[in-house]
């Protein structure tokens, strides 16, 4: 389906110059004269894209790009604005308001239909070139058609130019899939033809192909040194070219970006020149060039529009009133992006000095205003041309940059996972070594003991006659201290056990915990004249194994301590300090010193005599060790004979981070 | 059914092996004491093969006292041996252990122990286990 073009333009020549190039082209043009009418055309059509003029007789071509850039459709649509270069003021007004794209009158119809078509490439990319497209460039039309029929016939579709400068025009828009060019044609031949298209980046991967009179002797050579694919005698039969063609065809070409924009498509230059005479004889040469020209005629008008639309190539008036060349130059290569369009300073002096002034402003080339046209116009293109082959390279070590980049990325990533996961490794290793060390203890060091105290058992029941007291009491001992042993290798063995489990956090009922501890101390003594009073709906966020060893380990030695206090009394209860919750096991047994309360915690300390309370000094480095893990703390306070107070706390583990506020 | 009391005890330790006795003895109990030292020779016993090929058919243990730690085959290793077979997968055990260690109770139950006795034997503690087995008649089946 060809795109539909709007054209709205009160001069009844241009639209009618305009809706034939586009009819020309294959698009649907819709051609309107006043503001009314487009808005009417607009109602009722879906349009592709629009081509406004400024002056209008009922009003501002401005104003219905505003309308079509803010309404949902037309958002979208490209706008190209067609008006008169009257002032800059116009081009910088109608591109702020969202135009995309900007032609100054007089303006070349094909040019135009060439925009357009990039524009609307820019939406649709890769929907034309679906059969291979062949340019054929003769300035022969008897010739042109023949072959076109010819190639028509073996399947490719085929686009004709007539001229080297209208072929390299149309290989930038249309991108065709091979070039037939004829080497003989005035103005641009074939071989400067086949030549550009090498030198650039968008179309060197080109097939080329050169056709020439037979009596031309040298021409094979020149074409084949200018960089052609395959050269053809025009004498010999269009079979042979379509062969040829096919079979360059089929050669893998280059793989051409479809974005690069070719040296030769559509160009936009401004030239910023105080005398209005010189810029309009400029602009003539270069439009006759193909390119656009933007003028303006102060430094502060080119750095205006600048600022929102780029260009290709600035030329440069060494010499204006108000900002002159050199400062505007200066500005222009200190700002970001703008600073790499080339540059080309002129100057009515023809001077040394002039030209080291220009270039020291940071100008890419200087030319004299003197020079002929020709120099001017091929000191541009290979400015352009230099311009485009270093943001090739630049592209290139940018992409190679950042292959390195994701490379290295990689790598560090990699590390990462592989240092974590060895120390993972390395840490389940330990653990299992601990566990396996802790194992072989509990069974290994506690066997002898069992000898030790079995035997001293035998020997007290089975021989008690052969014993004196003294001998009997001396074999209580034996028993007792491997009694004692044993119940430190249990202790340790729970201490290290307490600090390798994996923490299993759930609510866990407090109350409850240490009222079974009571009960079960209560069963094994229960001729004890103590009161335990246990606060009922304590909860905490805790692993309730671990925390039964806590109350075990507290309760247990509340217990023990008011062994030899009449009426003891044991409390187990919570309070809030600073918005958490403590809780406590409070005695009113032995109590102890604070001053030695720094040792409390650590295991072996006693600040009893075995004697007096036994113990094995590892029960509250145990509870340290559960509390620590539960990122809680624990403390103590005490005072000889008033009994002691052991608090903790258990803060409730850190919510994990959410998004927003519930 | 005729009970012939006999219980085999698997121990490589010769300490605990005198000290499991002469709990024994102290107790009255006459019960015969089939010893096996390691894990295999238990199982040779209860399947009637290898060392113990073709001994009395009706001297089948009707109780076996199993130690965890053992050379060659471990007592996890007899316990499943004996629960996998149908002469043995009826027959009390009752496990005695050195260690605490929770693994070991929650291995021994899910193997199918009866029982579990944490050393050193404490003959009342033993006695216990055994009542609450319904193994009265081993404590009753004492000499006159």
């Amino acid at each position: 389906m060809s795109a539909t073009i709007l054209v709205v333009d009160d001069s009844l020549t241009v639209r009618m110059d305009l809706a034939e190039a586009f009819e020309a082209a294959g698009y649907h043009a819709l051609p309107c004269a006043s503001l009314a009418d487009a808005r009417a055309v607009i109602a009722r059509t879906r349009i592709d894209l629009a081509i406004l003029d400024v002056l209008l007789p009922d009003g501002d071509g401005v104003d219905l790009l505003f309308e079509l850039k803010s309404s949902p459709a037309g958002a979208s649509t490209p706008v190209l604005m067609l008006s008169t270069e009257a002032e800059v003021k116009d081009r910088i007004r109608a591109l702020k308001t969202g135009a995309d794209e900007y032609v100054g009158k007089p303006y070349d119809a094909s040019y135009v239909v060439a925009k357009a078509r990039e524009l609307l490439r820019g939406g649709r990319r890769g929907t034309e070139a679906a059969a291979a497209t062949i340019l054929v460039v003769d300035d022969s039309e008897t010739y042109r058609e023949a072959l076109r029929r010819a190639l028509e016939g073996a399947g490719y579709a085929v686009i004709l130019a007539a001229s080297g400068e209208e072929g390299l025009r149309m290989a930038a828009d249309r991108r065709p899939s091979a070039l037939v060019v004829d080497g003989h044609m005035p103005g641009l031949d074939g071989t400067s033809v086949i030549r550009r298209v090498r030198l650039d980046a968008a179309l060197r991967g080109l097939p080329c192909l050169m056709l020439t009179g037979s009596d031309d002797g040298g021409a094979e050579l020149r074409a084949l040194d200018a960089g052609a694919d395959a050269f053809v005698r025009k004498d010999e039969d269009l079979e042979v070219i379509i062969a040829k063609l096919t079979a360059a065809l089929r050669r893998p070409a280059i793989a051409s970006r479809g974005d690069t924009v070719s040296l030769t498509g559509p160009r936009k230059i401004l030239a910023v020149d105080d005398s209005p005479t010189y810029l309009q004889a400029l602009a003539t040469a270069l439009r006759s060039e193909g390119y656009e020209v933007i003028l303006a005629t102060s430094g502060d008008e080119a750095l205006e529009l600048l600022a929102i639309q780029p260009v290709d190539c600035v030329l440069l008036d060494l010499v204006m009133p108000g900002l002159g060349g050199k400062e505007t130059c200066a500005r222009i290569k200190a700002a970001p992006v703008i600073r790499d369009t080339p540059l080309i300073m002129l100057t009515a002096l023809d001077d040394r000095s002039a030209m080291l002034e220009g270039l020291g402003a940071g100008a890419d080339d200087f030319i004299s205003k003197a020079s002929d046209f020709d120099v001017l116009k091929a000191r541009v293109r290979a400015q352009i041309r230099r311009k485009q082959s270093e943001d090739e390279h630049r592209r290139i070590r940018e992409e190679l940059l950042r292959s390195e980049l994701d490379a290295s990325e990689a790598r560090g990533a990699r590390l990462v996972a592989e240092t974590k996961a060895s120390l993972a490794e390395e840490l389940a290793r330990k653990n299992a070594e601990l566990e396996a060390f802790s194992y072989s203890v509990s069974h290994d060091l506690r066997a002898p003991l069992r000898s030790i105290d079995g035997f001293s058992q035998a020997l007290l029941e089975d021989y008690a006659s052969a014993l004196d007291a003294q001998g009997r009491e001396y074999l209580q001992r034996v028993r007792g201290a491997a009694q004692r042993m044993g119940e430190l290798i249990d202790d340790l063995l729970e201490l290290s056990r307490v600090g390798r489990e994996k923490l299993r956090r759930e609510s866990a009922r407090l109350s409850e915990i240490a009222q079974a501890v009571a009960d079960e101390l209560r069963r094994k003594e229960p001729e004890r004249d103590v009161t335990v009073d246990v606060r009922p709906t304590l909860v905490a966020q805790a692993d309730p194994r671990l925390l039964r060893v806590v109350f075990d380990n507290l309760l247990g030695n509340a217990w023990k301590f008011t062994s030899k206090t009449s009426r003891g009394h044991i409390e187990v209860g919570s309070e809030e300090r600073n918005g958490q919750s403590v809780y406590f096991v409070r005695d009113n047994g032995a109590g102890f010193d604070m001053a030695h309360a720094g040792k409390l915690f650590s295991p072996f300390q006693r600040l009893h005599s075995t004697a007096a309370f036994p113990g094995t000094g590892i029960g509250l480095a145990t509870v340290h060790r559960i509390i620590d893990r539960h990122g809680g703390t624990v403390w103590a306070d005490s005072s000889v004979g008033a009994g002691t107070t052991i608090f903790f706390t258990l803060p409730a583990p850190k919510p994990p981070k959410k998004g927003g506020a519930s | 059914v005729s009970r012939n009391g006999i219980i085999l005890l698997v121990e490589d330790q010769q300490d605990d092996i005198d000290l499991t006795l002469r709990a024994f003895k102290k107790n009255s109990l006459v019960n015969e004491i089939v010893l096996a030292r390691d894990g295999e020779e238990a199982c040779d016993y209860l399947f009637a093969r290898g060392v113990h090929a073709g001994r009395d058919a009706t001297k089948d243990p009707e109780l076996v006292l199993l130690d965890l730690k053992l050379p060659k085959l471990d007592g996890l290793g007899v316990l499943r041996a004996l629960r996998a077979n149908a002469r043995t997968c009826r027959t009390p055990v009752v496990v005695l252990t050195s260690s605490r260690e929770d693994r070991d109770v929650v291995s021994s139950y899910d193997l199918g122990a009866n029982s579990f006795v944490r050393k050193p034997v404490d003959f009342t503690e033993f006695i216990e286990a055994a009542r609450q087995l319904g193994l009265y008649w081993l404590m009753l089946n004492q000499n006159p």
